[in-house]
């Protein structure tokens, strides 16, 4: 049973992976790409991991450490390139409505 | 079956490396085309050494000593692998200085720029 | 046109000859006769659990000597080939380039925790180089990455280029130093039972191989941050190092 549960859970997590890759794939410019990769591909990670607990309920605590290091990293790094992205003046998609790094206030946004 | 599969993973690699390097124009994608292509070889040498039904060959509860030479995979390709990857990493890291002197001389990352320097 | 046809062609060749690779490859059924042999002899007579580590840190050595030759090669190539970046660019007239601008909060709040957690897993690989998988190679990239973290977080940190040199130097020749003793004291050159082998699978044990692996770890993980601060863009500022 806990072995169903696991397998369910190691497959959802595949889910999120492949469509991690189907938008990056198809998404229109540089930001919407790394959304897509960034938040779909740590969601993915989190269930695998979760998943994998229950197959080994011995390593459940280094599986939940190992989970709070990918939810630590994989947001930071992916601003840290967005931010970057932004400030080389990487173009976005004419669909774009609002930019709120322009509009915000100058000491969020330093200097860009 | 598991060591073919992994192998014919290399092998996509290494084709998918190859085929970057030769269709690309600008010089960040044709090293990263080189850089796919070394990871498809690292992972295609690993895969060789591969005995069936095998484990790593650390001896920790898993494998005991005695019965390390029947069951563990071949130690010697993975060895060699490590030295390449170091390898990889320096050829890639003298790529990108180029990459950064070729910019620096015409603004702009694209190789069709620099056909002047053929003789 | 005719090279998009060349492209094709040249990707259907290889994936020819790949697809004959493959499908000729069967899976081996027990060990070649000289993995068996290094399987068996580094447990008994190196008392290192990872086979890895002991081939490459006893029994293929001087290859690992070469690799680290190499690395240094490469981060003198990478500082000779940028070394003309800097004078360029203050002879040449035009544009200044851009002074970098302070990492954004998230990245510094993000790189004050992660950096310590990141060394403290680069010394655990390091360590357990002959009892479970890991090494020097390994463990010196990871302190890399660590260092790059922080270079992302504070764009305007200058890294003590002449302490990292000192000490990938003196992490180099204690290697070769140790490999001496190994000629004199023990089998061969970088022989690792200069120190006592010592109990199977404890910490202590596997005679040289954990400072060989320690050294290595210091000499890889100084020399790839020397190369990454040589792409660094040159700074116009003077600070100091923190």
């Amino acid at each position: 049973m806990a072995e169903l549960i696991g397998s369910f859970l190691v497959l959802a997590g595949a889910v999120f992976h492949f469509s991690a890759g189907l938008g990056m794939l198809r998404m229109p410019d540089a930001y919407t790409r790394m959304q897509a990769g960034t938040k779909a591909s740590t969601l993915g990670n989190t269930l695998v991991l979760a998943g994998l607990a229950f197959y080994h309920p011995s390593w459940t605590l280094k599986l939940v450490i190992l989970i709070c290091f990918v939810l630590m990293t994989n947001p930071v790094s992916s601003h840290a390139l967005a931010r970057a992205a932004y400030r080389i003046r990487i173009s976005m998609t004419p669909q774009t409505v609002v930019d709120a790094l322009r509009d915000a206030p100058e000491r969020i946004r330093g200097r860009s | 079956m598991i060591s073919t599969v992994v192998l014919s993973t290399g092998l996509a690699l290494i084709l998918i490396g190859v085929w970057g390097m030769l269709t690309h124009r600008n010089i960040l994608r044709i090293v990263i085309g080189f850089s796919l292509m070394g990871t498809g070889t690292h992972i295609f040498i690993v895969a060789i050494g591969y005995v069936a039904n095998g484990t790593a060959p650390i001896m920790d509860r898993a494998l005991s000593v005695a019965e390390a030479p029947a069951r563990a995979v071949d130690p010697i390709p993975s060895a060699l692998v490590v030295t390449a990857i170091v390898i990889g990493l320096a050829v890639t890291a003298i790529m990108l200085a180029y990459a950064i002197r070729l910019y620096d001389s015409k603004k702009t990352l694209s190789i069709d720029a620099f056909t002047e320097s053929k003789w | 046109m005719i090279r998009r046809a060349a492209i094709v062609l040249a990707v259907a060749l290889f994936g020819l000859v790949f697809a004959n690779l493959a499908a000729h490859y069967a899976e081996r059924q027990s060990l070649l006769p000289l993995a068996k042999r290094y399987v068996e002899l580094v447990p008994r007579d190196l008392g290192a659990a990872n086979v890895i580590t002991g081939i490459l840190l006893t029994y293929r050595a001087f290859d690992t000597l070469g690799e680290v030759a190499v690395l240094f090669m490469v981060a003198a190539g990478v500082g000779l080939v940028l070394a003309a970046r800097g004078r360029r660019n203050e002879s040449s007239p035009g544009e200044a380039p851009e002074p970098p601008r302070p990492a954004s909060e998230i990245v510094q709040t993000g790189a004050q925790m992660l950096v310590p957690l990141i060394a403290i897993f680069a010394a655990y690989i390091i360590m357990n180089g002959h009892l479970s998988a890991g090494g020097g190679f390994q463990g010196g990239a990871v302190i890399a990455s660590s260092v790059i973290l922080l270079l992302l977080a504070d764009p305007h940190r200058r890294l003590d280029l002449d302490f990292l040199s000192y000490t990938e130097s003196v992490a180099g020749v204690l290697f070769v130093l140790v490999g001496v003793a190994g000629m004199i004291v023990a089998g061969g050159f970088l022989d690792n039972r200069v120190l006592p082998v010592g109990q199977f699978g404890a910490f202590f044990s596997a005679g040289a191989i954990p400072v060989l692996s320690i050294l290595l770890g210091i000499k890889v993980g100084c020399e790839l941050s020397v190369i990454i601060d040589r792409f660094r863009p040159e700074l116009s500022t003077e600070r100091g190092s923190q």
